[in-house]
């Protein structure tokens, strides 16, 4: 068995995971069954708005708070007659808001008068933020977290970026990553290719103002370009290629717009492209500046209403391409008005299927000059500029979530291009390879394959504490955020390393060795295929027992780093900012004198259980047994019914017998619902007036029962 | 309730595909077998209305099983199609086309030929325009291979005649055979398309029954018809007829200009700027140096040799003549902001040299004139060259030290 092996520690501080979709949609037993069968989702927008007045009651009453402190009294004894002028006593409140809480699900949530008086009347002055406006922004957040939560196109091009080592062949390579808390440090990483990678040396670290989306990474005359993008800001760096050179920023830009795509140029140094979701497309040069090509917030062939807009670069420097849900456009940037030509369309020339969207376009120049990918959440496709519009290769991928990442390894000539395809909530990773476009026909070389996901070495992890396990779980389904990947040559041996960077900021790598295919294959005639051979952790120990040994160990350093990066107590930045004279009364805070009778009684029963080795048949005490199930109803006397039914039907009067039995026993239940109302006129004197509502209650609910018929209204416990 | 009972069962029928999928993106065929056994029981309740139904999943996954599984044979493959000839009736024709490249993908010529045969003779209800399209298609196949066949005769044929006699019966068969593929390759390359091969075939059969005029017209549709899409080969192919015909220079130079306004990157624009740079008229060779100069502006041309060395003669020649320094000049308008980092960096010089000298000599003469004698790329170049004691790189330096007023009209 195989699994992808951690490459870096685990960060200190606990990683804070993204919001679910239990975090934010509404939740009930009620609501579901209200809503069976409908499949809507429903955010829940009350509690959220709550937790925000919880967490944040500086933000949301603070000045109003500090001045009607005075105001408020939070504690359990009765007020005084001056003070009761201008005090509240908040402790009924309270109460009120705990029994409204007790009674959610409740199909009809009768508040508290009291409560309701009190919202009335501070509804538009006590909030800091007038209370509409911070429900419509909260709405408008919870929205954009759902759909967030759908599909976040926001990592489209992942944030890893692996730059190879320089021309002198050795085996450091750079791995460009995020990390921290929030993913706004941005790292350089040594590595040394291994058995299994591994880290040399301490990162170069650069602290950004805001998370980072992408990193994207091209080679130019030698020196790494490396572009990072975060929602408003891009920057660009240069690596030089000799060993052990520092890292340099070159430059940052401000976007209005969250930017949704940063290209690195291949062609030319220090040049990338960056397009916004107002539909603007910049070519951004160094040593110029900012260059706009176009600017349209439509779409280009068909209303699409995706603000995600995307650029690359093509074969030729000065021609980009657009691209945008609909389709691909290429722009001369020399004049960018007149020069263009529809790449890619969604529609009938690729033979697209209905509701197909553009989700991640790839110059892929390093194997073809003239070659382009474009995946979208069905299928691949690759493309030729030269003969634009009809793909020249397309597979049907048939991955679970859409495929947000690629990475393309050229083969030599003669030998396929590898391309990997990775998808973010599910983890999936794919392997392709295709030869061809130039001599002979496009075409895809040996099987797709299936790599292993980072949450998957999860079942080769020691076993952990239920609540560990569960942190663990989290950690490593978390969506990917990145994908890297490859190729090395250690003399004959050829193998190919992945690596795949988490929204928990952790990279795992795997291993895939070459194997030459056998030559009897016949549908196959591929010259090779790589089959997954992985880490040599799980490989067979005989084969490279060494490598067994330093993965695992790898595992046991990854795990020990996260539990003491999560032991950390949560820290409260915020003081409390209500005085408060006493918040629990001392009956509250008083604990249970001792065991109550009936705990003394369980605890003997359990022990005496214990001691004959048998076991307890009733948890609950005898009293509390319920009583045992009523006989169904029968009609006085006489046969059962089928019997009479069958009789009567037999003699040719069913449907007398029938008329019978309906009014004998509506009038029957008619008698007995009137008994019971007489019943409890009488009672309801006694009583007090609360308990009028519960008994109205069940009146109502009997005559529903009447209202029906059928063999269901038997129900026990009638008279 | 019988909802939930079909939630259940759609909820357990995608469970099982994405099964199979797992099985199959880990070569684990036997296991993916295995489970299409079971999901072969999801043809019991096809309601579904999604773009590929069970039925076709069935085919497309059990095809592509039996391609890789370890057991299975030719003839297991063939029964398995024909169960699924019968499962849907409008996937016949693709599943029959299916087979058919299976089939020659493992030699057995005369089978295909025998079931394209069989579907071309198939026919249910009334005719789609999808089905139409499809019948089309195995109409085409079949003539492809009946192509196949002639050529086979033909070359039998030919050999022959080398011996010095003819056999008419084998000369018969094989002008039957020009009969049935011509008619079926006619029809195919009517439709809107991309039918390269079809259309070589084609044009080969007419070639050599000496029809060049249909030859001509079917080319010359095939790469000026509207409504197909614009396919740089079907340029190609006409030119490549145009200079077996032996046409006149002019109608190759105006096929090849349609091809350089398509494609500027195209491998035959060097022909084509040898061409140009031949001619006599001033026109011609000012669309030569534009054409060369296009070229190199794609990255896919940036090491080759070829292509320097005729931009170099192109530039040298204008230079010596002192004549036309304008066309040069227009062109590098264009391109001074982004040539010298895409093609004469200090870092290309180095690499170059150390690869491929004649290509960095043509790229040193180049940048020598365009961006003078100073410019990184043919110091580092001409001082590597004179280091080396090369007489070639010697001249090289003298020619662009004389020249060097040249490059201040150029870029002034």
């Amino acid at each position: 068995e195989a699994a992808a092996v951690p490459v870096l520690l685990p960060s200190a501080g606990c990683w804070i995971p993204s919001p679910a979709p239990q975090d934010i949609l509404y939740r009930s037993g009620l609501y579901r069954k209200l809503r069976a069968g409908k499949s809507r989702a429903t955010l829940d927008f009350a509690r959220q708005l709550g937790h925000f007045f919880v967490d944040h009651p500086e933000d949301a009453f603070g000045s109003l708070g500090r001045l009607l402190h005075k105001n408020f009294y939070l504690g359990n004894s009765k007020l005084k007659r001056p003070a009761r002028n201008s005090t509240i006593r908040m402790t009924a409140l309270v109460e009120d808001i705990d029994r409204v809480e007790a009674r959610r699900g409740c199909p009809r949530q009768h508040l508290a008068s009291r409560l309701r008086w009190f919202s009335h009347l501070c509804r538009d002055w006590l909030f800091e933020v007038p209370l509409g406006l911070l429900a419509d922004c909260l709405h408008e957040e919870l929205m954009l977290q759902w759909s967030n939560l759908l599909f976040d196109d926001s990592l489209t091009g992942g944030a890893l970026a692996w730059l190879p080592p320089g021309d002198g062949g050795t085996h450091v390579g750079r791995l460009v990553h995020p990390g921290g808390q929030a993913m706004n440090h941005l790292y350089f990483q040594d590595v040394v290719l291994e058995e299994l990678p591994r880290t040399r040396g301490s990162p170069a670290q650069f602290e950004l103002s805001g998370r980072i989306r992408q990193v994207a990474a091209a080679r130019v005359d030698g020196e790494d370009f490396v572009g990072v993008r975060s929602d408003y800001h891009c920057g660009v760096w240069r690596v030089p290629g000799r060993m052990g050179a520092a890292p340099t920023p070159l430059q940052v830009i401000c976007t209005d717009m969250r930017a949704s795509c940063l290209t690195v140029s291949p062609h030319l140094p220090g040049e990338l492209s960056i397009c916004t979701q107002s539909g603007t497309v910049y070519l951004w040069n160094v040593e110029t500046g900012l260059q706009q090509l176009r600017h349209d917030p439509q779409t280009m062939y068909f209303r699409d209403h995706s603000p995600w807009r995307w650029s690359d670069f093509t074969a030729h420097p000065r021609v980009l391409s657009c691209a945008d849900r609909t389709g691909l456009q290429c722009l001369d940037s020399r004049a960018p008005k007149k020069c263009h030509f529809d790449l890619f369309k969604v529609g009938e020339e690729a033979g697209c299927q209905q509701g197909e969207r553009v989700v991640l376009p790839m110059y892929l120049g390093r194997a073809h000059p003239s070659q382009y990918l474009v995946t979208t959440q069905f299928s691949v496709y690759v493309l030729d500029e030269r003969l634009p519009l009809v793909p020249i290769l397309k597979w049907a991928h048939m991955m679970k979530a859409p495929p947000l990442f690629a990475h393309l390894m050229p083969g030599d000539p003669g030998r396929s291009h590898k391309v990997l395809l990775g998808a973010s909530r599910t983890q999936e990773l794919l392997l392709l390879q295709y030869q061809g476009g130039s001599q002979s026909a496009c075409q895809l070389v040996g099987t797709p394959q299936k790599l292993h996901s980072i949450s998957g070495c999860l079942q080769h992890l020691p076993t952990q504490l239920p609540h560990r396990h569960h942190l663990l779980q989290q950690r490593l389904t978390a969506a990917a955020a990145g994908l890297a990947a490859t190729l090395q040559q250690d003399g004959p041996r050829e193998s190919m390393l992945v690596f795949q960077l988490s929204e928990a900021g952790d990279v795992f790598c795997q291993r895939l060795t070459h194997e030459a295919a056998q030559p009897p294959a016949p549908s196959s005639r591929d010259e090779a295929t790589t089959a997954p051979g992985s880490s040599p952790l799980f490989e067979a120990p005989a084969s490279s027992p060494q490598g067994l040994g330093t993965a695992a160990l790898r595992y046991r350093r990854w795990l020990r780093a996260l539990s003491r990066a999560c032991r950390e107590p949560p820290q409260h930045s915020w003081p409390p900012s209500l005085s408060q004279r006493r918040l629990f009364t001392r009956k509250e805070l008083e604990g249970p004198a001792g065991p109550s009778a009936l705990q003394k009684q369980m605890r003997q029963r359990l022990r005496q259980a214990m001691q004959e080795g048998g076991r307890i048949q009733h948890w609950e005490p005898l009293a509390l047994q319920p009583p045992p199930l009523p006989q169904t109803l029968e009609p006085a006397g006489g046969p059962d019914p089928l019997s009479a039914r069958l009789t009567a039907a037999w003699a040719g009067d069913w449907e007398q017998w029938w008329e019978e039995r309906t009014s004998f026993s509506v009038a029957q239940r008619q008698r007995a619902l009137r008994e019971r109302r007489r019943r409890q006129k009488r009672a309801r004197g006694r009583r007090s007036l609360s308990a009028s509502f519960t008994s109205s209650l069940t009146y109502q609910s009997e005559l529903s029962e009447l209202s029906d018929t059928g063999p269901q209204l038997l129900s026990p416990g009638r008279p | 309730s019988s909802h939930e009972h079909k939630l259940n069962f759609k909820k357990s029928k995608e469970l099982c595909l994405s099964y199979i999928q797992d099985a199959m993106l880990q070569k684990q065929w036997k296991r993916a077998a295995e489970f299409l056994t079971c999901y072969v029981e999801s043809l019991e309740k096809d309601y579904s209305r999604e773009h590929v139904g069970p039925s076709e999943m069935i085919w497309r996954i059990g095809t592509e099983i039996l391609c890789h599984h370890s057991h299975s044979s030719m003839k297991e493959f063939s029964c398995f199609m024909e169960q699924m000839k019968t499962l849907g009736v409008k996937r016949y024709l693709k599943v029959c086309l299916e087979h058919v490249f299976h089939l020659l993908c493992n030699g057995q010529i005369d089978e295909a030929y025998q079931n394209l045969s069989l579907a071309e003779s198939w026919r249910f209800g009334e005719q789609t325009a999808l089905q139409d399209k499809e019948m089309k298609l195995i109409q085409a196949y079949r003539g492809l291979l009946d192509y196949y066949s002639w050529s086979k005769q033909k070359n039998i044929l030919l050999e022959h005649s080398e011996d010095g006699f003819t056999d008419l019966a084998v000369e018969q068969e094989m002008h039957g055979y020009f009969r049935k593929a011509a008619v079926n390759l006619k029809e195919i390359i009517k439709i809107p398309g991309v039918w390269d091969l079809f259309v070589k075939c084609y044009v080969d059969l007419l070639e050599f029954y000496g029809d060049h005029n249909e030859a001509r017209q079917v080319l010359n549709e095939y790469a000026y018809n509207s409504k197909f899409p614009a396919n740089p080969n079907a340029h190609v192919y006409l030119y490549q007829f145009l200079k077996r015909q032996g046409e006149s220079k002019k109608s190759l130079i105006s096929a090849l200009k349609i091809l350089h306004d398509i494609v500027p990157s195209h491998e035959l624009m060097i022909d084509f700027n040898t061409m140009l740079q031949k001619s006599k008229k001033r026109k011609k060779r000012r669309l030569g140096l534009e054409v060369i100069f296009a070229a190199l502006d794609y990255a896919g041309w940036k090491e080759n040799a070829k292509a320097w060395s005729c931009l170099a003669r192109q530039v040298k020649q204008i230079v010596i003549s002192e004549k036309h320094l304008d066309w040069i000049k227009q062109e590098w308008n264009s391109r001074k902001d982004w040539w010298p980092a895409f093609h004469f960096s200090r870092y290309l010089a180095k690499r170059n040299w150390q690869e491929n000298k004649s290509l960095s000599y043509e790229k040193a003469l180049v940048a020598g004139i365009l961006l003078g004698k100073d410019c990184k790329y043919f110091k580092h170049v001409s001082h590597q060259g004179c280091k080396a004691q090369l007489k070639r790189f010697r001249m090289l330096r003298k020619f662009v030290k004389r020249h060097n007023p040249v490059y201040l009209r150029i870029s002034g």
